[in-house]
C-alpha cells in the first residue's frame, strides 16, 4: 500500500515527491526479517489499521517563478511481489 | 481363566484391533486418486453449477499451486536444512491443513509423496515431469468438502462432534436430493469458521505458523473498534468467488482517498534557495486522507 504525492509545474517537471508505505515485516525469534510462514514468529505491523483514517500532511514551498502547480495523490496497492495497481487518484491545479 | 478361553479372548482382542484399524483405513487414502475420490468436488458441479464455477475462479480452488514456491521452500529449506527433520505427514500438514485439508485423510506414505510432488512441481517447472506434478497437485485445494465437511465443525468440535462422512454442513440443512444428507450448522456463517485458516496456526506439536494473520487484526482492530460485520458479510457478495486482494473492485471498496490542498504565499526572505529572495514564495499545505474500510489491516502479508 503506497500513497504517492507529487507536485509538478506546467511543463510536467517534478517539484515535490513523497511516498508513504503501509506494510508488515515478519521476523524470526532472533528478530531477523523472514518470508517463510514457518520462520515468522512475530510481526512488525506498519499496515493501515481498520476503521481508521490516516492523515498525511506536507508543507511545500515552490520557487518564486512558479505560477502553476499540479498536485497529485495516488494510492497504489501491491500484492506481494506483484506489480502495483492504481486504486485511486486525485488531482488539484494551483495558480499562484 | 481356562487357557482355551484366554486364547479365545486374545483372538477376540486381535479381531477388535483389526476391525478398528480397518475403520481408520476406510478414511485413509493410499493413492492420490483415492484421496481425490473421497472428496470429489466435481460431483457437486452437476447440481450446483453456478457455485462450482464461481469457486473455480477463486483462490481457494488453486490453494496449493498458487503457493508452490513457499511450500517447496518449507520442505527443501525449512525441514531439510533448518530443522534437519524428515518430511512427514505431520510436518506437511503444517501447510496443507489449510491449503488442502483433504490431506488429513492421506496415508503417511501418500502425504510424503505429495510433499515430493510439491518439490518436483517447483524445481522442474516447465519440464514434462514438473508439469505433470503441477497438474496432479491442482486436484488438491480448499474445495467444497474442505469447508462443508472437513472444517465445518472445527469451530466447536466438542459441541458438534467430528463431521460425518459424506454429510454436507450448510446454513439451512436442506438435503441434496438423493445425493447428500445435510446438517444445518450456523458455524459456517461465523467469522471463527474462516479464522481457522485465516489466522495464526497452532500445529499439534505446538509450532506456530504465520501465513495469513489478518484474523488477529479483525478481532483486535476491527471488532474492538466497534466493527460488526462478519467475514461472510464482506466476502460472499460475489458468491463462492470469495474476492479479496486480487480483485480491484474489492480493494476499492476497502479503501478511500481524499486530497485537500490549501495554497498561500509565504513571506519573502524566509525560505532559502529560491531564485528571488525578495519575492513572495508560492506554497501549499497538502493533506491526504486514506481510509481503511475493510474488516482488518491492509495489506496482509
Ligand atoms: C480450509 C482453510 C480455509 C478456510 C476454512 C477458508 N479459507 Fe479462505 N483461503 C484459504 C487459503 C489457503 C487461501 C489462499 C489460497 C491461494 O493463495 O491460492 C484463501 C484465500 C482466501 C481469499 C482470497 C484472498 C485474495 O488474495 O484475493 C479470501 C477473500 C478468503 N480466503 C476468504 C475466506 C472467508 C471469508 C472464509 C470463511 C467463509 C474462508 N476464506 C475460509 C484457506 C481457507
Ligand atoms: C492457518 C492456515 C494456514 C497454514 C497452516 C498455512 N497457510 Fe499459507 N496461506 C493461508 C491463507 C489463508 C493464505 C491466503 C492469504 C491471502 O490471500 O491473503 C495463504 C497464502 C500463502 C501463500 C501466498 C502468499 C502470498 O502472499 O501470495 C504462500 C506462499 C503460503 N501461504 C505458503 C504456506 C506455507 C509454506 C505454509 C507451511 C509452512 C503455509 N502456507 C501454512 C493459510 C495457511
Ligand atoms: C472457503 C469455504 C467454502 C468453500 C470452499 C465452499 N463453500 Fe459453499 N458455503 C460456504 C459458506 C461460508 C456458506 C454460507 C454462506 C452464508 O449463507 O453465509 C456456503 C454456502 C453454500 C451453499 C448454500 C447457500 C447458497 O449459496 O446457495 C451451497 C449450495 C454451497 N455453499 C455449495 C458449495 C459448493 C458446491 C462448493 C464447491 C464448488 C462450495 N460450496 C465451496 C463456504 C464455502
Ligand atoms: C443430485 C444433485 C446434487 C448434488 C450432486 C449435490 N447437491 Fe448439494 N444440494 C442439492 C439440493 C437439491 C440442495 C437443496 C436446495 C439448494 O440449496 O439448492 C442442496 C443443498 C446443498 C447445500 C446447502 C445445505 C443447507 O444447509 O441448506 C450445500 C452446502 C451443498 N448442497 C453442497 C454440496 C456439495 C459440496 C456437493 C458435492 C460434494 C453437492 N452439494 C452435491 C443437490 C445436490
Ligand atoms: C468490512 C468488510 C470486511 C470484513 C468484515 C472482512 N473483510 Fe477481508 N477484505 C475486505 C476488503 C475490502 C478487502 C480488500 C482490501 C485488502 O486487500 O485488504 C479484503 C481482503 C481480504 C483478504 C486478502 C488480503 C490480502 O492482503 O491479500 C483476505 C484473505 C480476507 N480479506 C479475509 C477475510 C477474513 C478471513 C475475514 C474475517 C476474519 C475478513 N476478511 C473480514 C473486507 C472485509
Amino acid at each position: 500500500m503506497v500513497l504517492e504525492v507529487t507536485a509538478k509545474d506546467s511543463d510536467g517537471k517534478e517539484l515535490f515527491k513523497s511516498e508513504k508505505k503501509w506494510f508488515e515485516i515478519g521476523v524470526d525469534p532472533d528478530r531477523d526479517m523472514r518470508y517463510g510462514a514457518w520462520q515468522i514468529k512475530g510481526i512488525i505491523d506498519l499496515t493501515l489499521p481498520p476503521l481508521t483514517t490516516q492523515r498525511e500532511q506536507y508543507l511545500v514551498h515552490f520557487d518564486t517563478d512558479i505560477d502553476e502547480v499540479t498536485v497529485e495523490a495516488k494510492l497504489w496497492y501491491y500484492l506481494s511481489g506483484g506489480r502495483g495497481e492504481l486504486v485511486y487518484e486525485e488531482e488539484r491545479t494551483l495558480d499562484f | 481363566m481356562h487357557p482355551a478361553l484366554v486364547r479365545k479372548k486374545n483372538l477376540l482382542i486381535a479381531l477388535l484391533i483389526l476391525f478398528a484399524c480397518s475403520i481408520a483405513q476406510a478414511r485413509e487414502a493410499k493413492t492420490l486418486a483415492e484421496l481425490v475420490a473421497m472428496f470429489d468436488d466435481k460431483q457437486c458441479a452437476e447440481c450446483h453449477g453456478e457455485i462450482y464455477s464461481q469457486w473455480q475462479g477463486s483462490w481457494h480452488a488453486k490453494a496449493v499451486n498458487s503457493s508452490l514456491k513457499g511450500m517447496r521452500n518449507f520442505i527443501a529449506v525449512g525441514l531439510a536444512k533448518e530443522w534437519q527433520t524428515p518430511l512427514t505427514k505431520a510436518q506437511l500438514l503444517k501447510c496443507l491443513d489449510c491449503h488442502a485439508p483433504a490431506v488429513n485423510f492421506a496415508s503417511e506414505e501418500l502425504a510424503v509423496e505429495i510433499g515430493e510432488l510439491i518439490v518436483t512441481a517447483f524445481e522442474e517447472k516447465g519440464s514434462a515431469q514438473g508439469v505433470r506434478a503441477a497438474e496432479t497437485l491442482a486436484k488438491l485445494n480448499v474445495g467444497c468438502y474442505s469447508c462443508h465437511n472437513i472444517k465445518a465443525n472445527g469451530v466447536a468440535p466438542g459441541l458438534r462432534g467430528a463431521p460425518a462422512e459424506k454429510v454436507i454442513y450448510g446454513p439451512n440443512g436442506d438435503d441434496g436430493d438423493d445425493f447428500h444428507q445435510s446438517v444445518a450448522s450456523s458455524d459456517l456463517q461465523t467469522s471463527a469458521f474462516c479464522m481457522q485458516c485465516h489466522g495464526v496456526y497452532h500445529a499439534p506439536d505446538g509450532e506456530t505458523i504465520q501465513c495469513n494473520t489478518l484474523s488477529g487484526s479483525y478481532r483486535h482492530g476491527y471488532l474492538a473498534a466497534g466493527g460488526s460485520k462478519s467475514c461472510q458479510d464482506c466476502h460472499l457478495n460475489k458468491g463462492h468467488l470469495f474476492p479479496g486482494g486480487h480483485d480491484l473492485e474489492t480493494v476499492k471498496e476497502g479503501l478511500g482517498l481524499r486530497l485537500e490542498v490549501a495554497p498561500y504565499q509565504h513571506l519573502p526572505g524566509q525560505i532559502t534557495g529560491v531564485k528571488n529572495p525578495a519575492d513572495w514564495v508560492p506554497s501549499a499545505v497538502i493533506t491526504a486522507f486514506v481510509d481503511n474500510r475493510a474488516g482488518h489491516r491492509i495489506p496482509d502479508g
